[in-house]
């Protein structure tokens, strides 16, 4: 065996810290938590989990092979190692004394079926793309599990903390249940209604988790969201607009919790279309965005300036040093005029479905206008945005959601032959960055070449990132162990271990 | 031409007439509510048709460094949720309610009309016909219908302007319909068939101008539904295209202010109130009004 | 004006025959709802696989799933198999839900319908009241204020007037709770509690167009000669009211109130919204965004049975009510 690479899994690590005090938690409690989606799609099949309040109902029920920690590196779980030497192989060994909520111990094969099931087309896996580099998942011992990749991959431990790629019992078709191995067992299931939740008193990890029970709900209309956590009838929420914190932290007993993520809605501009395509066009835009506008209007400070490339600040391969690109009316003109397109009439679509683009496209709109292009803001209903709008139009709007580490980032939305390659940027040097980095063992030389590509996404692809918006959750204080983990809300979605209730 | 023009200039919020006496004659019979109500009507027509000449400000530009500013000199409205001004935006936003509200209540109520009176002077089983088409057109709930065809067509003013009329024919069709059936069994209308004149003629010349002012004032009552629902499409964001909105989107997008009593949602709040309870005063004050129960006798 | 046994038999008999009649015309009504709503959503962008893969779908994923969920056969198969299903009481499997449409409507039907049941129960009798009085006592100071009171009510969009009542009652003063949830073996008190903001938003909305109607149908008839008479003959007003104006006037009422009914079911849906109640209208939303269309089919012809029924009680209890009507 060669020199064992670091993969990821190590002890220790980042706490969560969110400015808790260090209490000992309480054991007892319930709470009631409000998601911001409920839909006849609740489902309770980690594969075809879609929305936030799905997520983090399978963290309550279900647990995964590892987890995130606060900086979104992997630490174990289910699988108490995780390693490689070659990043193709992957051996796991998988805890000891894990029990389902059936009561049958967990064994090799739920995790090889629960990892191959993405494969197939009936799963409606949401992440068949990702699973489609599992060439092959086999038992290899009474306890341990063999994972071989299709290629170098240093980031499966991040991966499988995915909320998709959670366990479940071999042979599972049917999830009108949810036997897992997650600190909580399900009671009940409405789906569009309500989740209750028990604790599982056999859960894996000593003393968790600490309330009683849950009960999810979702409600999508933000106002309405707010004000139950105000009148009390809920003790935590996600998805709080930015225009809503003050009246949150203006109450008494709630607080807002904000966690800075890689979220963002970008502007796509196709580069297999007319005028979208010209790169002056597409220098315009982005010059156009008025980026400090949009932080502090639209999103209240609540979010971070990006710079047409879409690794955040938190992230180890963010490059600090690319000069940030200013709202430039002069140079957009400039741009338009070098385009020949001083003058013109574009539309722009934009949807409720990607967070703030309509405000966003009402500002771009605005300030167009006075550098001499008109766009058309044409505002679509969310229902039928990804499958008839998105990537569609010359000029539209998308949204991206955190993902754990910058290569999965940019090998599903960036290279050339990415499934969401959002605006058909082709960029062969790009590509051939991302694939030297996935095997590169010099971490030097790794970060260097994730900010080459930083740097290209900044000038030449089609995609125009105003800021990464954080997310925000709304809480009772009497609420306590709350923190950030940026993969998204409600502390990745998996707050339901981690809580606990002093009331 | 005439030296009148100055009193013209004054008498200009009166609907238009050749004969100022006569309107001076109608509006004496008035009464005060419904004059209030009238004044309303008519400041709204008036807002609606010149409003964006007298916003101060470009609908979508960003003014203001506060968002939910209070009142000021620069705004008098102040500001809304992305600091743009609220007076410019509800003036230009008046247009596309009353606008689109008048037209598909237009519509509506002139559909309704037409159907009823089809309904009622042909054979039966066209009256069968236009009849279940209705039901069926009424029994799929409105904000749902208007849901499914922005989805399938996008938004656009003419859509939502069909949505709106198709969404409130059938209800002006049951209400014509029931007052051209009765008018279709008076004396001289029979009479009329007696004499062997055609179907176009009797329902035109003689059950039409019987039943205009019950049809006039169910117009009146369209229009505030459409307001309504109009505003209720806003809630489940259908509505014209940003950056412009509807009275009713004005209020759904700022409604974030309302916990603060923000300006940006109690204007355009107040403005969808004065306008459909000035429509409603003016109707109860119009003459006639009570005939549209029970049908023309 | 009495009302005798044998007039009211043949009111029954005569409320058989138009039920009877109207029976077929249901029907036909019914095939046009869901031809009607099988078209138009039909032209809807998406289907039910692209939405359920939403952001993340691929060619691959949505043929598989398509295939999964039947969508790969041609439209107007699947609308008559529907149709097959339906006149068998089979409404289906709900494309999203992973469980049949009819277990989906069984969540949600009945807590529409006590929505609407309690509504009702609150509005008719305000509605009759307000209607009555400014009747009785019209154009003078009472008249007015009501009529500006109901008037206000239907003047402020229903959103914000739920929003408010929120804003008040539960964020502020803490009485009520501002989401409705509604679970088994919860007591009256609690029931309550959590129907009173959704109700009276809904009755906002509803009261006005039933008073007004209300009104102007009374006043029609207390201009009639036969009121003088009675008056004449020594009756009390009240007896007048309530014994000879209000069954004259019942079918315009009646009428008003189905309408303004049907709407408690398939406009509550902004109320639902808000109150983030199970109903029915939100199911309906939820169909349309998903491009659920068994599920949807389903509710458009529970929205349409509805409405037919409310149009027919009303139109039964005019002809109960005013043995004028019977010739019909």
């Amino acid at each position: 065996m060669g020199g064992m690479l670091a993969a990821g899994l190590t002890a220790g690590g980042p706490a969560f810290g969110a400015g808790q005090e260090p209490a000992l938690p309480r054991r007892g409690g319930r709470i009631r938590v409000a998601g911001m989606s409920s839909s006849t799609a609740d489902t309770l099949d980690p594969a075809k989990g879609a929305l936030s309040t799905d997520y983090a109902r399978h963290y309550m029920f279900y647990s995964g092979l590892t987890r995130y920690r606060a900086d979104l590196s992997a630490e174990p779980a289910l699988a108490e190692t995780l390693e490689s030497d070659d990043r193709i192989l992957w051996r796991a060994v998988l805890r000891t004394g894990v029990t389902f909520h059936d009561g049958k111990p967990l064994s090799p094969q739920d995790v090889v079926y629960s990892l191959m099931r993405h494969q197939d087309p009936a799963t409606a896996s949401k992440v068949r793309t990702i699973a489609d580099q599992f060439r092959r998942v086999t038992v290899s011992g009474s306890n341990e599990v063999t994972i071989e990749l299709t290629g170098p991959n240093a980031d499966l431990p991040a991966i499988l903390a995915d909320s998709h790629f959670l366990i479940v019992q071999d042979g599972t078709a049917d999830f009108r249940q949810a036997i897992g191995t997650g600190p909580y067992r399900c009671i009940s299931f409405q789906p569009g209604i309500a989740t209750i939740a028990a604790r599982n008193e056999n859960y894996w990890v000593e003393g968790r988790p600490y309330l009683d029970g849950i009960e999810l709900l979702g409600i999508p209309d933000e106002v309405s969201r707010v004000n139950a956590l105000l009148s009390g009838d809920v003790h935590l929420v996600n998805a709080v607009n930015p225009r809503s914190a003050r009246r949150i932290e203006a109450s008494l007993g709630h607080r807002v919790l904000e966690t800075k993520s890689g979220l963002y809605t970008n502007l796509i501009m196709r580069q297999d279309a007319l005028p979208t395509r010209d790169p002056d066009f597409v220098l315009a835009m982005k010059f156009l965005f008025n980026r400090e506008l949009v932080r502090r209007t639209l999103y209240r400070n609540y979010a971070t300036i990006a710079n047409d490339q879409p690794i955040p600040p938190g992230s180890p391969y963010y490059l600090a040093d690319l000069p940030q690109r200013p709202y430039d009316p002069d140079r957009a003109g400039f741009h338009l005029r070098k385009a020949g397109l001083a003058g013109a009439r574009l539309p722009v679509y934009a949807s409720p479905a990607a967070d703030g683009s309509v405000d966003m496209a009402s500002m771009l709109q605005e300030f167009a206008a006075q550098a001499g292009l008109h766009l058309a803001v044409n505002r679509v209903p969310a229902d039928g945005y990804w499958s008839t709008h998105w990537m569609k139009h010359p000029l539209g709007f998308g949204n991206t959601n955190p993902r754990p580490t910058a290569d999965m980032l940019f090998s599903l939305f960036y290279k050339s032959d990415a499934p969401w390659n959002e605006s058909g940027w082709r960029n062969e040097q790009f590509d051939q960055l991302l694939l030297a980095a996935r095997g590169e063992r010099d971490e030097a030389r790794r970060r260097q070449m994730y900010g080459d590509m930083q740097v290209l996404v900044h000038d030449h692809c089609g995609v125009g990132i105003p800021v990464f918006i954080s997310s925000l959750d709304g809480y009772d204080q009497r609420l306590k162990g709350l923190g950030s983990i940026p993969i998204g809300g409600l502390m990745g979605y998996s707050f339901a271990e981690h809580v606990w209730w002093e009331g | 031409m005439t030296p009148t023009v100055p009193l013209r200039e004054e008498s200009m919020v009166k609907p238009a007439s050749t004969a100022a006496s006569r309107v001076r004659h109608w509006l004496s019979g008035l009464s005060t509510s419904g004059r209030v109500g009238l004044a309303l009507v008519v400041l709204w027509l008036v807002l609606g048709a010149a409003g964006p000449l007298l916003a101060p400000y470009d609908v979508g530009a960003f003014v203001s460094p506060e968002v939910f500013d209070g009142m000021s000199a620069q705004h008098w409205l102040g500001s809304d949720y992305l600091g743009r001004d609220v007076l410019s935006r509800l003036l230009s936003g008046a247009q596309y309610t009353v606008g689109l509200a008048l037209a598909s209540a237009l519509l509506a109520s002139a559909t309704g009309a037409g159907l009823a009176l089809t309904a009622t002077v042909c054979p039966r089983w066209v009256d069968e016909v236009i009849s279940r088409f209705m039901d069926t057109l009424i029994s799929i709930p409105s904000k749902v219908f208007a849901l499914v065809l922005v989805a399938a067509f996008g938004s656009s003013l003419t859509l939502l302007l069909l949505i709106a009329a198709a969404t409130y024919t059938p209800g002006a069709f049951r209400i014509a319909r029931a007052l051209a059936i009765n008018l279709n069994q008076m004396d001289y209308v029979q009479v009329a068939y007696a004499r062997g004149e055609g179907r176009l003629y009797i329902a035109t010349a003689e059950i039409m101008p019987n039943m205009i002012h019950p049809v006039l004032a169910d117009f009146g009552l369209r229009f505030v539904f459409i307001v309504l629902l109009l505003s209720g499409l806003s809630f489940l964001g259908l509505g014209v295209q940003p950056p412009n909105a509807d009275l009713g989107s004005l209020v759904r997008e700022n409604i974030s202010g309302l916990g603060d009593g923000a300006l940006a949602i109690l204007a355009p709040a107040m403005a969808i109130a004065t306008l459909t309870i000035g429509v409603n005063l003016l109707i109860d004050a119009l003459p006639g009004r009570g005939r549209r129960i029970t049908g023309g006798r | 004006m009495a009302h005798g046994s044998p007039r009211n038999r043949s009111g029954i008999a005569a409320a058989g025959r138009l039920i009877l009649r109207r029976l077929g015309s249901a029907l036909l009504t019914l095939l046009l709802v869901s031809l009607v709503v099988f078209t138009i959503s039909a032209l809807l962008p998406g289907d039910a696989a692209e939405e359920t893969l939403g952001q993340s779908a691929t060619p691959e994923a949505v043929a598989a799933l398509r295939h999964q969920m039947g969508l790969d056969q041609p439209a107007h198969l699947r609308y008559v198999r529907w149709l097959g299903g339906m006149i068998k009481g089979d409404p289906g499997q709900s494309l999203v839900a992973n469980m049949p449409v009819g277990q989906v409507i069984a969540g949600r039907l009945p807590n529409s319908l006590t929505l609407a049941g309690l509504t009702a129960a609150v509005a008719i009798p305000l509605a009759l009241a307000i209607g009555l009085l400014s009747a009785l006592y019209r154009d003078t100071g009472l008249d007015r204020a009501l009529n500006l009171m109901t008037l206000g009510m239907v003047a402020v969009p229903e959103f914000l007037v739920a929003t408010i009542a929120v804003l008040v009652f539960s964020v502020t003063l803490r009485w009520l709770p501002s989401i409705t949830v509604v679970r088994e073996g919860i007591g009256w008190a609690e029931m309550l509690r959590g129907y009173a903001m959704p109700v009276m938003t809904l009755a906002c909305v509803t009261v006005a167009q039933m008073a007004r109607m209300t009104r102007a149908a009374v006043i029609d008839q207390l201009s009639r000669p036969y009121v003088e008479m009675a008056l004449l003959k020594g009756l009390s007003p009240s007896r007048v009211v309530l014994v000879h104006v209000l069954p004259n006037a019942v079918a315009p009422i009646v009428n008003a109130m189905a309408l303004s009914l049907s709407y408690l079911l398939g406009g509550a849906v902004i109320v639902e919204t808000i109150f983030n109640y199970p109903g029915i209208a939100s199911l309906m939303v939820n169909a349309v965004t998903s491009r659920d269309m068994p599920l949807l089919q389903a509710c458009a012809m529970i929205f349409c049975v509805a409405y037919l029924l409310l149009m027919l009680a009303a139109d039964v209890c005019a002809i109960l009510a005013n043995p004028r009507l019977r010739g019909q």
